[in-house]
Protein backbone atom coordinates (compact mmCIF):
# COMPACT_ATOMS: atom_id res chain seq x y z
CA UNK A 1 0.00 0.00 0.00
CA UNK A 2 1.52 3.35 -0.58
CA UNK A 3 1.89 5.91 2.43
CA UNK A 4 -0.62 8.11 0.66
CA UNK A 5 -3.35 5.54 1.05
CA UNK A 6 -2.44 4.58 3.58
CA UNK A 7 -2.54 7.62 5.16
CA UNK A 8 -6.01 8.31 3.56
CA UNK A 9 -7.46 5.54 4.71
CA UNK A 10 -6.62 5.55 8.22
CA UNK A 11 -8.17 9.04 8.41
CA UNK A 12 -11.17 8.25 6.54
CA UNK A 13 -12.06 5.52 8.84
CA UNK A 14 -11.83 7.98 11.53
CA UNK A 15 -14.90 9.99 9.48
CA UNK A 16 -12.66 12.09 7.44
CA UNK A 17 -14.89 12.79 4.52
CA UNK A 18 -11.67 15.22 2.79
CA UNK A 19 -9.47 12.01 2.98
CA UNK A 20 -12.08 9.76 1.80
CA UNK A 21 -12.78 12.33 -1.29
CA UNK A 22 -9.17 12.30 -1.90
CA UNK A 23 -9.69 7.91 -2.37
CA UNK A 24 -12.83 8.11 -4.29
CA UNK A 25 -10.91 10.48 -6.78
CA UNK A 26 -7.84 8.63 -6.54
CA UNK A 27 -9.45 5.01 -7.42
CA UNK A 28 -12.80 5.63 -9.08
CA UNK A 29 -11.57 4.27 -12.60
CA UNK A 30 -10.28 1.13 -10.84
CA UNK A 31 -14.00 0.37 -9.09
CA UNK A 32 -15.73 1.45 -12.30
CA UNK A 33 -13.08 -0.28 -14.95
CA UNK A 34 -14.14 -3.78 -12.40
CA UNK A 35 -17.43 -3.37 -12.81
CA UNK A 36 -17.71 -2.54 -16.46
CA UNK A 37 -15.60 -5.46 -17.11
CA UNK A 38 -17.68 -8.13 -14.99
CA UNK A 39 -21.09 -6.72 -15.41
CA UNK A 40 -21.18 -4.67 -18.38
CA UNK A 41 -21.84 -1.27 -19.08
CA UNK A 42 -25.61 -1.08 -18.30
CA UNK A 43 -24.75 -2.27 -14.44
CA UNK A 44 -21.31 -0.77 -13.87
CA UNK A 45 -22.66 2.88 -13.03
CA UNK A 46 -24.85 1.72 -10.41
CA UNK A 47 -22.51 -0.98 -9.03
CA UNK A 48 -19.85 1.63 -8.72
CA UNK A 49 -22.02 4.09 -6.50
CA UNK A 50 -23.00 0.77 -3.92
CA UNK A 51 -18.97 -0.07 -4.33
CA UNK A 52 -18.52 3.56 -2.56
CA UNK A 53 -21.61 3.45 -0.45
CA UNK A 54 -19.73 0.30 0.97
CA UNK A 55 -16.40 1.41 1.20
CA UNK A 56 -17.35 4.42 3.42
CA UNK A 57 -19.83 2.36 5.99
CA UNK A 58 -17.06 -0.10 6.00
CA UNK A 59 -14.16 2.28 6.66
CA UNK A 60 -14.06 1.78 10.03
CA UNK A 61 -13.57 -1.68 9.84
CA UNK A 62 -10.38 -1.34 7.06
CA UNK A 63 -7.32 -2.93 9.08
CA UNK A 64 -4.01 -1.55 7.31
CA UNK A 65 -2.51 -5.15 7.20
CA UNK A 66 -3.99 -5.66 3.48
CA UNK A 67 -3.28 -3.49 0.82
CA UNK A 68 -6.18 -0.64 0.51
CA UNK A 69 -6.27 -1.24 -3.36
CA UNK A 70 -6.79 -5.54 -2.34
CA UNK A 71 -9.51 -4.48 -0.10
CA UNK A 72 -11.06 -2.17 -2.93
CA UNK A 73 -10.45 -4.59 -5.18
CA UNK A 74 -12.46 -7.52 -3.00
CA UNK A 75 -15.35 -5.18 -2.17
CA UNK A 76 -15.64 -4.10 -6.12
CA UNK A 77 -15.92 -7.88 -6.86
CA UNK A 78 -18.05 -8.59 -3.92
CA UNK A 79 -20.21 -5.96 -4.99
CA UNK A 80 -20.41 -6.85 -8.51
CA UNK A 81 -20.74 -10.66 -7.90
CA UNK A 82 -23.95 -9.82 -5.38
CA UNK A 83 -25.63 -7.93 -8.03
CA UNK A 84 -25.35 -10.54 -10.54
CA UNK A 85 -26.47 -13.02 -7.95
CA UNK A 86 -29.47 -10.78 -7.69
CA UNK A 87 -29.98 -10.65 -11.05
CA UNK A 88 -29.59 -13.48 -12.13
CA UNK A 89 -30.94 -16.01 -9.07
CA UNK A 90 -29.29 -19.91 -10.10
CA UNK A 91 -26.82 -18.97 -12.74
CA UNK A 92 -25.39 -22.68 -13.26
CA UNK A 93 -26.82 -22.62 -16.80
CA UNK A 94 -24.43 -20.03 -17.54
CA UNK A 95 -21.48 -21.61 -17.96
CA UNK A 96 -20.86 -23.71 -20.84
CA UNK A 97 -21.84 -27.43 -20.79
CA UNK A 98 -18.76 -29.80 -19.95
CA UNK A 99 -20.25 -32.08 -22.75
CA UNK A 100 -19.25 -29.12 -25.21
CA UNK A 101 -16.47 -30.39 -27.84
CA UNK A 102 -13.12 -28.56 -27.71
CA UNK A 103 -13.25 -26.06 -30.53
CA UNK A 104 -11.51 -26.40 -34.01
CA UNK A 105 -11.40 -23.91 -35.89
CA UNK A 106 -10.40 -23.13 -38.87
CA UNK A 107 -9.13 -19.62 -38.09
CA UNK A 108 -8.38 -18.33 -34.71
CA UNK A 109 -9.85 -15.39 -33.47
CA UNK A 110 -7.64 -12.27 -34.97
CA UNK A 111 -8.47 -13.17 -38.51
CA UNK A 112 -5.25 -13.15 -40.82
CA UNK A 113 -2.23 -11.13 -41.02
CA UNK A 114 -0.60 -9.49 -38.30
CA UNK A 115 -2.15 -10.80 -35.09
CA UNK A 116 -1.15 -7.90 -32.61
CA UNK A 117 -3.22 -5.49 -35.12
CA UNK A 118 -6.15 -7.96 -35.16
CA UNK A 119 -6.25 -8.15 -31.67
CA UNK A 120 -6.78 -4.60 -31.45
CA UNK A 121 -9.68 -4.35 -33.46
CA UNK A 122 -12.80 -3.28 -31.86
CA UNK A 123 -15.16 -5.95 -32.97
CA UNK A 124 -13.09 -8.46 -31.84
CA UNK A 125 -13.15 -6.83 -28.28
CA UNK A 126 -16.84 -6.43 -28.54
CA UNK A 127 -17.11 -9.91 -28.94
CA UNK A 128 -15.01 -10.86 -25.99
CA UNK A 129 -16.93 -8.67 -23.99
CA UNK A 130 -20.10 -10.07 -24.61
CA UNK A 131 -18.57 -13.76 -24.21
CA UNK A 132 -17.38 -12.56 -20.62
CA UNK A 133 -20.67 -12.14 -19.95
CA UNK A 134 -21.60 -15.33 -20.95
CA UNK A 135 -19.60 -17.19 -18.58
CA UNK A 136 -20.56 -18.04 -14.95
CA UNK A 137 -19.98 -14.36 -12.60
CA UNK A 138 -16.80 -16.29 -10.21
CA UNK A 139 -15.21 -17.52 -13.10
CA UNK A 140 -15.16 -14.08 -14.94
CA UNK A 141 -14.32 -12.08 -12.14
CA UNK A 142 -11.27 -14.49 -12.05
CA UNK A 143 -10.44 -14.21 -15.92
CA UNK A 144 -10.87 -10.37 -15.48
CA UNK A 145 -8.45 -10.29 -12.68
CA UNK A 146 -5.80 -12.19 -14.09
CA UNK A 147 -5.74 -11.58 -17.82
CA UNK A 148 -7.03 -7.86 -17.75
CA UNK A 149 -5.92 -6.71 -14.44
CA UNK A 150 -2.68 -8.71 -14.51
CA UNK A 151 -2.87 -9.53 -11.13
CA UNK A 152 -1.17 -12.62 -9.39
CA UNK A 153 -2.68 -15.84 -8.21
CA UNK A 154 -2.15 -15.11 -4.91
CA UNK A 155 -3.37 -11.49 -4.99
CA UNK A 156 -6.58 -13.01 -7.01
CA UNK A 157 -7.00 -15.50 -3.97
CA UNK A 158 -6.89 -12.75 -1.25
CA UNK A 159 -9.62 -11.09 -3.12
CA UNK A 160 -11.61 -12.85 -3.86
CA UNK A 161 -11.46 -14.63 -0.41
CA UNK A 162 -10.75 -18.50 -1.59
CA UNK A 163 -7.33 -20.34 -1.50
CA UNK A 164 -5.23 -20.05 -3.98
CA UNK A 165 -6.03 -23.34 -6.04
CA UNK A 166 -9.46 -22.49 -6.67
CA UNK A 167 -8.57 -19.01 -7.60
CA UNK A 168 -6.74 -20.87 -10.52
CA UNK A 169 -9.16 -23.33 -10.83
CA UNK A 170 -11.83 -20.42 -11.57
CA UNK A 171 -9.09 -18.42 -14.17
CA UNK A 172 -8.46 -22.00 -16.00
CA UNK A 173 -12.42 -22.36 -16.44
CA UNK A 174 -13.35 -19.16 -17.27
CA UNK A 175 -10.66 -18.70 -19.86
CA UNK A 176 -11.81 -21.97 -21.19
CA UNK A 177 -15.37 -20.85 -20.94
CA UNK A 178 -14.62 -18.08 -23.14
CA UNK A 179 -12.60 -19.61 -25.49
CA UNK A 180 -15.83 -21.99 -25.97
CA UNK A 181 -18.07 -18.76 -26.55
CA UNK A 182 -16.15 -17.18 -28.83
CA UNK A 183 -15.86 -20.33 -30.78
CA UNK A 184 -19.56 -20.77 -31.15
CA UNK A 185 -19.74 -16.80 -32.20
CA UNK A 186 -17.09 -18.00 -35.21
CA UNK A 187 -19.50 -20.97 -36.05
CA UNK A 188 -22.15 -18.11 -36.40
CA UNK A 189 -20.14 -16.21 -38.27
CA UNK A 190 -18.86 -19.00 -40.53
CA UNK A 191 -22.51 -19.97 -41.22
CA UNK A 192 -23.54 -16.20 -41.85
CA UNK A 193 -20.54 -16.51 -44.23
CA UNK A 194 -20.26 -20.08 -46.28
CA UNK A 195 -17.20 -19.02 -47.43
CA UNK A 196 -15.36 -18.80 -44.33
CA UNK A 197 -16.23 -22.37 -43.44
CA UNK A 198 -14.77 -24.26 -40.15
CA UNK A 199 -14.63 -27.37 -40.30
CA UNK A 200 -14.51 -28.85 -36.71
CA UNK A 201 -12.60 -32.65 -36.35
CA UNK A 202 -12.77 -34.76 -33.35
CA UNK A 203 -10.11 -35.37 -31.39
CA UNK B 1 -11.99 -39.15 -25.24
CA UNK B 2 -15.16 -38.45 -22.12
CA UNK B 3 -16.56 -34.86 -22.07
CA UNK B 4 -14.57 -34.17 -18.83
CA UNK B 5 -11.57 -35.58 -20.47
CA UNK B 6 -11.97 -32.94 -23.57
CA UNK B 7 -12.29 -30.29 -21.04
CA UNK B 8 -9.47 -30.75 -19.01
CA UNK B 9 -7.50 -30.85 -21.77
CA UNK B 10 -8.98 -27.78 -23.38
CA UNK B 11 -7.93 -26.64 -20.00
CA UNK B 12 -4.11 -27.36 -19.85
CA UNK B 13 -3.77 -26.32 -23.30
CA UNK B 14 -5.30 -23.39 -21.99
CA UNK B 15 -2.69 -22.83 -19.14
CA UNK B 16 -0.23 -23.98 -21.56
CA UNK B 17 -1.04 -20.73 -23.89
CA UNK B 18 -0.91 -18.28 -20.66
CA UNK B 19 2.79 -19.73 -19.58
CA UNK B 20 1.04 -21.01 -16.58
CA UNK B 21 3.10 -24.39 -16.67
CA UNK B 22 6.26 -25.47 -15.76
CA UNK B 23 8.82 -28.39 -16.10
CA UNK B 24 7.12 -31.86 -17.39
CA UNK B 25 3.42 -30.67 -16.88
CA UNK B 26 4.65 -27.93 -19.93
CA UNK B 27 6.60 -30.42 -22.00
CA UNK B 28 4.01 -32.94 -21.73
CA UNK B 29 1.14 -30.36 -23.54
CA UNK B 30 4.03 -29.10 -25.73
CA UNK B 31 4.11 -32.87 -27.28
CA UNK B 32 0.01 -32.71 -27.13
CA UNK B 33 0.32 -29.58 -29.09
CA UNK B 34 2.50 -30.47 -31.02
CA UNK B 35 1.07 -33.46 -32.35
CA UNK B 36 -2.23 -32.54 -33.44
CA UNK B 37 -2.92 -29.05 -35.76
CA UNK B 38 -6.10 -28.93 -33.93
CA UNK B 39 -4.52 -29.08 -30.75
CA UNK B 40 -1.87 -26.26 -32.64
CA UNK B 41 -4.88 -24.36 -33.44
CA UNK B 42 -6.70 -24.45 -30.48
CA UNK B 43 -3.18 -22.86 -28.71
CA UNK B 44 -3.21 -20.25 -30.93
CA UNK B 45 -6.78 -19.28 -30.51
CA UNK B 46 -5.79 -19.11 -27.11
CA UNK B 47 -2.61 -16.77 -27.31
CA UNK B 48 -4.49 -14.84 -29.32
CA UNK B 49 -7.74 -13.89 -26.27
CA UNK B 50 -5.51 -13.64 -24.01
CA UNK B 51 -3.27 -11.16 -26.26
CA UNK B 52 -6.89 -8.98 -26.61
CA UNK B 53 -7.91 -9.58 -22.78
CA UNK B 54 -4.47 -8.08 -21.72
CA UNK B 55 -5.17 -4.83 -25.03
CA UNK B 56 -8.48 -4.20 -23.50
CA UNK B 57 -7.08 -4.56 -19.93
CA UNK B 58 -5.15 -1.42 -20.96
CA UNK B 59 -8.15 0.21 -22.26
CA UNK B 60 -8.96 2.40 -18.88
CA UNK B 61 -12.69 3.75 -19.12
CA UNK B 62 -12.98 7.22 -16.86
CA UNK B 63 -15.66 6.95 -13.74
CA UNK B 64 -18.45 9.07 -14.82
CA UNK B 65 -18.60 12.41 -12.99
CA UNK B 66 -21.64 11.31 -11.46
CA UNK B 67 -20.29 8.22 -9.32
CA UNK B 68 -17.68 10.26 -8.04
CA UNK B 69 -19.94 13.12 -6.96
CA UNK B 70 -22.96 10.54 -5.85
CA UNK B 71 -19.93 8.85 -3.56
CA UNK B 72 -18.92 11.72 -1.91
CA UNK B 73 -22.20 13.52 -1.40
CA UNK B 74 -23.21 10.78 0.24
CA UNK B 75 -20.20 10.35 2.59
CA UNK B 76 -20.60 14.16 3.34
CA UNK B 77 -24.46 13.65 4.28
CA UNK B 78 -23.55 10.76 6.00
CA UNK B 79 -20.83 12.36 8.32
CA UNK B 80 -23.27 15.47 8.60
CA UNK B 81 -25.74 12.78 10.00
CA UNK B 82 -24.01 11.20 12.16
CA UNK B 83 -22.16 14.26 13.76
CA UNK B 84 -25.84 16.02 14.39
CA UNK B 85 -26.42 13.15 16.01
CA UNK B 86 -23.26 12.90 18.26
CA UNK B 87 -24.45 16.85 18.88
CA UNK B 88 -27.57 15.75 19.74
CA UNK B 89 -26.74 13.05 21.81
CA UNK B 90 -24.22 15.05 23.98
CA UNK B 91 -26.76 18.36 24.38
CA UNK B 92 -29.51 16.05 25.94
CA UNK B 93 -26.76 14.02 27.99
CA UNK B 94 -25.44 17.22 29.37
CA UNK B 95 -29.57 18.45 29.67
CA UNK B 96 -29.75 15.07 31.21
CA UNK B 97 -26.65 15.01 33.92
CA UNK B 98 -27.58 18.91 34.60
CA UNK B 99 -30.99 17.60 35.65
CA UNK B 100 -30.00 15.31 37.84
CA UNK B 101 -27.68 17.06 39.63
CA UNK B 102 -30.75 20.23 40.14
CA UNK B 103 -32.82 17.59 41.62
CA UNK B 104 -30.18 16.10 43.91
CA UNK B 105 -29.92 12.39 42.39
CA UNK B 106 -26.60 11.92 41.36
CA UNK B 107 -25.28 9.39 43.59
CA UNK B 108 -22.83 10.50 46.64
CA UNK B 109 -24.30 13.96 46.34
Amino acid sequence: MTFEDSTLATRASRGDVEAFTQLVRKHSNLVYRIALRILGPEDAKDASQEVWVRVWRSMGSFRLESAFSTWLYRITVNTCLSARRREMGQEAHQAPALSESIPYLQEPPGGEGDPEAAALGRERMDEAIRGLRQIRSDHRAALVLRHMEGLSYPEIAEILEVPEGTAKGWVSRGRAGLLVVLSRGEEAGSERHPTASTERGEP
Amino acid sequence: MNPEERWEQLERIGAYAAGELGGEEAREVERLVLESEDHQQLAQFYARMITLLSVMGEESPEAPEAVVSYAIRRAYISAFLQQTEDLLLGVGRSYLGALTYYLGLRAGQ
